[in-house]
């Protein structure tokens, strides 16, 4: 997208590799809301998928170093289409290529993790994922309830 | 986030909850939750004030929730925003850990 585009707003937010960090990104969606409008229920959906995606690129990408950085640019395209491009220098890693954990029947079958993955899928109307020459990029769209727009056609699984 | 505990007739114990259920959140109850399901039987959790969850909030829920049903007990969710409410159901989480929004309802379906 044309960084001189008038119609589009950005934002950017950078975080260490630090599970700490993570708080930094609801106040900082707080603001973005109040800035552009956003819903509050795709503010919601926005906050969860953000902290399940930084939560795994900190915990299984960096392995827990907290020397790396992680890139957050925010992306308001107007008309309630709005984009985040995370972007991370760890090991390739596509989390739509993970496949979700069977729903579970019974209380003692849950056990682990993967339904980080299940909820991200189910909360972003979009999510792309690049590799890169260091790292990863990843771009999650929401388009606002009511808008009359549709998020990009973007591999999704 | 913020927990506190309330103690109930009929041995049922009202744990609240007041914050956020992320990865924070979730570290900062995760040792009380465990303390309450290795020693209470009924608890209904008090979800009210939880304004958000996710994957790592799920996982204090239902730790302790398996732990009470090991040991022959009960727990119920009451009273989550609809936004909570409807991360619970994406993972399925209502289908095993009952939700509430009447609150003589969940109590009395822990006695």
């Amino acid at each position: 997208m044309d960084s001189h585009d008038a119609n589009t707003d950005r934002e950017c937010l950078t975080l260490e590799s630090k599970l700490s960090e993570i708080a930094r990104v609801p106040p900082w969606l707080e603001s973005l809301a109040a800035l552009h409008s956003i819903p509050s229920r795709t503010q919601f959906a926005m906050d969860l998928c953000l902290e399940e995606v930084l939560s795994n690129i900190i915990r299984h990408g960096y392995g827990g170093e907290s020397s790396h950085e992680i890139v957050i640019r925010y992306q308001n395209h107007r008309n309630g289409f709005f984009t985040f491009v995370v972007e991370d220098h760890a090991p390739l890693f596509n989390p739509l290529t993970v496949p979700c954990p069977p729903v579970p029947r019974a209380l003692e079958d849950i056990s682990g993790g993967g339904q980080g993955i299940r909820l991200l899928k189910q909360s972003a109307d979009a999510i792309e994922h690049e590799p890169m020459s260091n790292g990863n990029r990843l771009t999650i769209s929401f388009v606002a309830p009511g808008s009359s727009l549709a998020a990009p056609c973007v591999s999704q699984s | 986030m913020q927990i506190s505990t309330e103690e109930l007739e009929g041995g049922v114990t009202r744990v609240v909850l007041d914050g956020r259920l992320d990865i924070a959140g979730s570290q900062a109850i995760d040792l009380k939750m465990n303390v309450i399901a290795g020693t209470k039987k009924a608890v209904l959790v008090d979800m009210q004030k939880v304004s958000f969850i996710g994957s790592m909030g799920l996982r204090t829920l239902v730790a302790p929730a398996q732990a009470i049903r090991g040991r022959g007990g009960k727990m119920v969710l009451f009273g989550p925003t609809e936004m909570v409410e409807s991360v619970l159901k994406s993972s399925a989480i209502d289908t095993l850990i009952p939700i509430h929004h009447d609150f003589q309802g969940a109590v009395a379906a822990l006695r």
